[in-house]
């Protein structure tokens, strides 16, 4: 009863703020998804997005002209991968969980460490970095010059004489700024339709909300704080019996910039601290969004965990354990919830994932011979 | 320590004693036995290309002098070369390397080139150290060779090794084993042919670019592929007006001075009945039609060395000449002091990785 109690104390709270039409009152910190921000050096135009649309889905933005940004964020497979480590280049393969680009319009940086300030920023990254597209960019510009399609929409959009390789990340971004959801049944309540959720949704809301305490990362419109925190999740496994994860793993300490002591030494992932260097943020990870989640299995950032009860039950249990114990999260401690409270939480993502949204793969232009003074 | 034996017998076999009995056209370089022998590995393993699709064997060929057979060389996935392959043989003996020589060097910068270009292996050499670390027999040959573990740098030092053992053998030219048919050709060569004046020494050059006129491929423009691989070259080397360019610029793209345009090194004539077609760019497929364009003076341009000038030279004499030619041409190199025959390049899984240091 104490459980109640506190909930009906924090409902007392939020119903200040409540539109008075609402038979429930809403928690604080969360609200309905609105338009997503757009950058003032890169501003939308349907022919852009459009253009975006074509590079996403366009090989010709790797090195073997072989991995387009559809490789590892396939619209069919929620715009992930479902799997617990994203596809590498041929012969690689990753080390981290491929995000979705559903929503991801909303972060402040990409990747799971932050290491991209902008959408135009990640979609370099991916297309250069080794064990993704492992492009060049001269190659790819020069590539992309060779499109007779290409040469005209990048003219049109841009006013580029020969297509920019910079531009076609913008236009990659601007394309991902389109795939956002802002219509779940969530955000429907959020903005006043109390039918929107049903009854074990609103109890997981509660629960959310309240007791276990999830709000206070998960918050505001995205469900995130886009702070960065060590959990303890497990190590992933694969570095334990596969050969060429345990080269990629390697590598990204080599690539990434630690001490050789640290090279030498580590056998987790050290996340943030790739960026800040600094022992404190070993193992930090930015708090995802919750949205689109029921579509984007496996979980956390190195997929470890399988399901959404998995997670759920991970939480309730206080986390887990991983080599950097020392920056462990305290705001984690075992919730002691009950089977229905962790259903009730379940239900919940339903409720913020909305209906899939894949998009089908548009024709592609391709190379062709470049007679002399096309330009 | 059955297997570290193993190369050491190997490596032992590799150094001076066992070319003792054939002819090379200079001393044995100085190289590192173990590491050479490393080297020989590496040259036939496709991971030392990004997506594991290309060996530096793939174009480098034992059984062709180390060339591919193409007029124009194959590259990575999703491009094509836009240059002929040019032979190894002797490789190490070259003062400047690549057809407009933009490395003067050494053969370790030669394999880091080949390794990261773009179009070429597209490797990012700390996926590639990491790759060599993962493969244990990689792992007891950097220790053979006196390197404490796989490094990318150890691994291009390795393939200098390598690459300078790669030695002309038992050509007529050297054995004395002449036809007479080559010996008047040399006469030609020396005397009223000219070749001799960029073609001296014992590797038949100078190492200089010069114009000769080669006719321009067209298959490089016609080809996105290439020409896109072609772009791509051209404007990392900050050649002006990139996209319009439809020539191959030779040394011209490392000084930037207008009258070395289209100029391109001497090659070697050594291993010349190996490594067909012929030129930077292959456009001459049989050493008749290169005689015939030398007897013509060489083809059009402006800045076309003055000293190329028909020969007027009659059929029995340019017969005389390609039999000179060919008899600077000597053993294969496909023997296994060339060639890594063993299918072995495996990964193995680090059992105990927990406890394993990186």
């Amino acid at each position: 009863m104490a459980q109640r109690t506190l909930i009906t104390a924090l409902a007392a709270v939020a119903v200040a703020t409540a539109s008075p039409a609402q038979e429930n009152p809403r928690p604080e910190g969360l609200t309905a998804l609105g338009p997503p921000p757009i950058p003032a050096d890169n501003p939308m135009t349907p022919e852009k997005i459009e253009l975006g649309k074509l590079l996403y889905f366009d090989p010709i933005l790797s090195g073997n002209y072989g991995m387009a940004g559809a490789a590892c964020h396939r619209p069919e497979a929620g715009w992930a991968v479902q799997a617990p480590i994203s596809f590498g280049y041929p012969g690689t393969t990753h080390w981290r969980n491929s995000q979705t680009i559903i929503n991801s319009a909303y972060y402040g940086k990409l990747f799971w460490a932050g290491s991209s300030k902008s959408l135009e920023g990640q979609a370099r990254s991916a297309a250069r970095g080794g064990v993704a597209g492992n492009g060049e960019d001269d190659m790819m510009e020069a590539r992309l010059a060779f499109v007779p399609e290409y040469r005209e929409r990048f003219r049109d959009v841009f006013g580029d004489d020969w297509p920019s390789v910079r531009h076609a990340y913008m236009a990659i971004a601007a394309f991902e700024r389109t795939l956002v959801q802002t219509d779940t049944p969530f955000d429907a309540y959020m903005r006043g339709d109390d039918a929107a959720l049903t009854d074990q949704q609103k109890q997981g809301l509660e629960l959310f909300a309240g007791k276990a305490g999830c709000v206070t990362c998960h918050n505001g419109p995205l469900l995130t704080n886009e702070a960065y925190y060590n959990l303890g999740v497990p190590r992933y496994d694969g570095w334990e019996t596969d050969e060429l994860a345990q080269i990629t793993f390697r590598f990204e300490l080599l690539a990434k910039g630690v001490t050789e002591e640290k090279y030498r030494k580590y056998k987790d992932d050290p996340g943030l601290y790739f960026r800040t260097k600094q022992e404190a943020d070993l193992g930090k990870f930015r708090v995802p969004s919750l949205r689109y989640t029921k579509y984007t299995y496996p979980y956390m950032h190195n997929g470890m965990l399988e399901t959404l009860r998995d997670v759920v039950v991970f939480y309730n249990e206080g986390g887990g354990e991983n080599e950097f114990a020392a920056t462990k999260t305290g705001m984690i401690q075992p919730l002691g919830r009950d089977d229905g409270a962790i259903d009730a939480t379940i239900a919940l993502h339903e409720a913020t994932s909305g209906a899939h949204s894949p998009t089908e793969a548009p024709e592609l232009p391709t190379m062709q011979p470049l007679p002399v003074a096309q330009n | 320590m059955k297997c570290l034996q193993a190369i050491a017998v190997v490596a032992g076999m590799l150094s001076v004693p066992a070319f003792a009995q054939d002819v090379t056209p200079e001393p044995a370089m100085d190289v590192n036995a173990a590491r050479a022998e490393l080297g020989k590995r590496l040259f036939y393993d496709t991971r030392l290309s990004g997506d594991t699709s290309l060996a530096c064997a793939s174009c480098h060929q034992p059984d062709k002098a180390f060339t591919d057979g193409e007029a124009l060389s194959s590259a990575y996935t999703g491009a094509a070369h836009f240059r002929n392959a040019p032979t190894l043989a002797n490789v190490g003996f070259r003062d400047a390397w690549l057809h407009d020589g933009r490395l003067g060097t050494n053969l370790n910068d030669v394999a880091r080139e080949m390794i990261t270009e773009t179009y070429l292996m597209n490797m990012d050499m700390r996926i590639m150290q990491e790759r060599l670390k993962q493969d244990p027999v990689y792992v007891e040959m950097f220790a053979a060779a006196g390197m404490s573990e796989p490094s990318n740098g150890g691994a291009r030092n390795a393939l200098m090794d390598f690459m300078k053992i790669i030695q002309s053998r038992n050509a007529p030219f050297d054995t004395g084993a002449m036809s007479s048919a080559a010996l008047r050709g040399q006469g030609i060569f020396e005397g009223k042919g000219g070749c001799a004046s960029c073609h001296s020494g014992p590797r038949f050059t100078d190492d200089r670019p010069y114009n000769t006129g080669v006719p321009n491929n067209p298959d490089i423009w016609s080809d996105p592929e290439r020409h896109s691989a072609f772009v791509t070259y051209a404007k990392f080397m900050g050649v002006e007006n990139y996209m319009n360019i439809r020539e191959d610029l030779g040394a011209y793209i490392r000084t930037h001075r207008e009258p070395t345009k289209r100029s391109f090194l001497t090659p070697t004539l050594r291993e010349l009945t190996w490594s067909a077609p012929y030129m930077h760019n292959g456009v001459f497929a049989t050493l008749q039609e290169v005689v015939d364009f030398y007897d013509a003076g060489g083809g059009s341009d402006p800045y076309k060395d003055p000293r190329l000038q028909p020969l007027g030279l009659v059929p029995s004499e340019k017969a005389d000449l390609i039999a000179f030619l060919e008899s600077l041409s000597g053993d294969s190199f496909d023997t296994d002091a060339y060639v890594w025959r063993e299918d072995d390049y495996d990964y193995a899984l680090i059992e105990d990785w927990l406890n394993t240091e990186n």
